[in-house]
């Protein structure tokens, strides 16, 4: 009962924190002395064109009205049109959304994948030669800036090397889409010179961003680990002669789990945070690149839409952690 | 009290960690304060010498030179001053609106602190760097304005803290005694809740100062930050990004610069944690 109130409890608070957003990024672009229509009409326009653009576009109107126009397009799915594409700003996000979730989810795999394993071994050989190699390992993941370690990789891997390559999501036209995921969609369509194409173009990217998640969920798994090893039920199950091989990967991992689970909210802000530099660096056609893009256009309602729909990912992200840590960690529920 | 900041201090001086990350700060300060004095050549920040463009590190350029063919030392030296008035400035305003906003909603409690709150969460929800984007952007690129968007993007942090310690240590018998005796609100906060939390936001600061040098770069790498010629380490990357196969040492010479910083703030802050928080000493030990 006590988690199904609180499911309802996070699910009633979805809405208005969305709405919280749709205003700050509102006010941010509003309140700030910059005057948006002038930008949109360009530089060459007289006073009088000016006018009637502001006419037109709702901005000669009082501020809350303006809000509630702006709710009311952004409920409606109408972000307005890009200036740089010219087509309207919810179809060009919503066609780069897979990029960008194929991406980070391949990165977050990578990193648990990585993270977990390592952070029990570091915690279990606490203080010995390999916990101090990991923990350099993980500080210095967490201080390199992504956009130069995708930069240094790709002068190792793709241009010294040439095993990878430079940058770009696929060679060619890509799989027959199904889901807008180039893996998946190869799959599906058993097209594996796409798959091969698509993986290794993957490769370079998901790695740069895996690497600093990676560290992060190293350190958490390692704390988790350390908190239930010195505690009375570990110390009461080897006092009852459970091999500690059964004890590690039994109940202490569990315990490594959800401490990693808590974070996985976090470490995808991290990640979508990273991915809109990295996306730039590997010319990957998501949601990142597209925001930069956007920035060198001077596309107010682009960024904007951008910012409402990555702040909905986490949002979303965020609700799916909680749930799921419900359901890992009853203790959670209360 | 004295005795306790001497244990604190030698348990400062026995943290190989915390000691090597105030020495990577130290010499970022140093940089900075001494740039003018430590450049070999300190008029390239403005200076161009086209001949002398693309040069690997030698004798005379030991970290190279950039496509201006200035050297890159100076530069990076120079840009040790940006990098740390951004993180100085930013970090400092984020903590002098977060901790107070903080203190404030976790004394009182009620609706309106958590309508506070809710606020501060709505503004954790979006990524740094996309709000911290569309705030400079629509400034315009700037150092200050730089300052400006993180600061508005990173009190929250702060406040979040703050709050959650202080309702944690506000019905502390020792915080009750102070108001029975007569203290005022004010009172109670500034001088009883304040000074017993001071570790926690310390230690948050100090991460804190990393995080944020990290997106300042990634925020000149995107061009938003302050406008050429200014050796801003972000801008200098991304400027290096068209020499990359053959001027290896162009990219290399900043990143390496931020990375060493970022670790500076980074290592100081863990080490301060297993100083400063003795819950977590017990809990994970001292390497946590």
């Amino acid at each position: 009962m006590r988690r199904l109130e609180m499911v309802l409890s996070r699910l009633a608070w979805f809405f208005p924190t969305m709405a919280g957003l749709i205003v700050i990024v509102f006010l941010i672009s509003n309140v700030i002395p910059t005057d948006p229509v002038r930008i949109v009409a360009g530089e060459n326009a007289t006073p009088e064109q000016v006018a009637a653009l502001r006419v037109k576009l709702g901005y000669d109107k009082p501020i809350a009205i303006q809000l509630l126009n702006h709710f009311r397009d952004v409920l409606s799915g109408n972000l307005g049109v890009s200036i740089y594409t010219q087509r309207p700003i919810s179809e060009d996000l919503a066609k780069r959304l897979p990029a960008t979730l194929e991406l980070s989810i391949t990165a977050l795999s990578l990193a648990i994948l990585l993270g977990i394993p390592l952070g029990v071994v570091s915690a279990l050989r606490r203080n010995a030669w390999i916990d101090q190699v990991l923990r350099v390992i993980s500080v210095s993941g967490l201080a390199i800036a992504a956009f130069w370690l995708a930069m240094e990789l790709q002068f190792l891997f793709s241009m010294k090397l040439r095993v990878a390559p430079l940058n770009g999501r696929i060679d060619g036209f890509g799989p027959e889409p199904y889901t807008g995921f180039y893996v998946l969609d190869s799959l599906i369509g058993r097209d594996w010179e796409s798959l091969g194409s698509a993986l290794s173009h993957l490769a370079l990217p998901a790695l740069t961003l895996a690497l600093p998640a990676a560290a992060t969920i190293l350190r958490f798994a390692r704390a988790g680990v350390l908190e239930v090893i010195n505690s009375n039920h570990v110390l009461y199950q080897r006092a009852m002669g459970i091999p500690p091989r059964l004890i590690v990967w039994k109940y202490v991992l569990r315990n490594a789990l959800i401490s990693t689970v808590t974070q996985i909210g976090l470490i995808f802000g991290v990640l979508l945070t990273n991915a809109v530099v990295i996306e730039t660096v590997f010319d990957w056609p998501g949601l990142g690149s597209f925001a930069v893009q956007s920035i060198l256009q001077s596309d107010h309602k682009a960024i904007i839409g951008f910012t409402i729909w990555t702040g909905g990912l986490i949002v979303v992200v965020n609700l799916l952690v909680d749930l799921l840590h419900s359901v890992i960690d009853p203790r959670g529920a209360r | 009290m004295t005795g306790s900041w001497r244990r604190t201090a030698a348990r400062f001086l026995g943290d190989r960690a915390a000691l090597m990350g105030a020495s990577l700060i130290l010499l970022l300060v140093l940089a900075a304060v001494f740039a003018p004095l430590l450049s070999p050549f300190p008029a390239d920040v403005a200076e161009f010498h086209t001949a002398n463009r693309l040069r690997p590190p030698d004798g005379v350029n030991w970290l190279g030179t950039d496509r201006m063919g200035s050297d890159l030392l100076s530069r990076i030296l120079f840009g040790a001053r940006i990098t740390i008035s951004i993180a100085l400035i930013a970090v400092g305003s984020a903590v002098l609106l977060g901790v107070p906003v903080g203190l404030v909603a976790g004394y009182y409690g009620g609706w309106p602190s958590d309508l506070l709150m809710r606020v501060s969460d709505i503004f954790l929800a979006v990524p740094q760097i996309v709000l911290a984007i569309a705030i400079a952007q629509t400034l315009g690129p700037s150092i200050e304005n730089v300052i400006l968007a993180l600061s508005i993007t990173y009190w929250p942090f702060w406040a979040r803290l703050v709050y959650a310690e202080t309702r944690s240590i506000k019905n502390e018998v020792f915080v009750e005694s102070a108001i029975a005796l007569g203290a005022s609100s004010l009172r109670v906060m500034a001088m009883h809740i304040l000074p017993n939390i001071a570790s926690a936001i310390i230690v948050r600061t100090s991460i804190g100062m990393g995080a944020t040098i990290l997106t300042a770069a990634a925020l000149g790498f995107l061009g938003l930050g302050a406008p050429p010629p200014a050796p801003e380490w972000g801008r200098m990357i991304a400027e290096s990004r068209e020499f990359l196969p053959e001027a290896w040492w162009y990219a290399t010479a900043p990143g390496i610069a931020i990375f060493m910083v970022v670790m500076g703030f980074n290592l100081l802050g863990d080490g301060l944690r297993d100083i400063l928080d003795p819950r977590i000493r017990r809990a994970v030990g001292r390497h946590a």
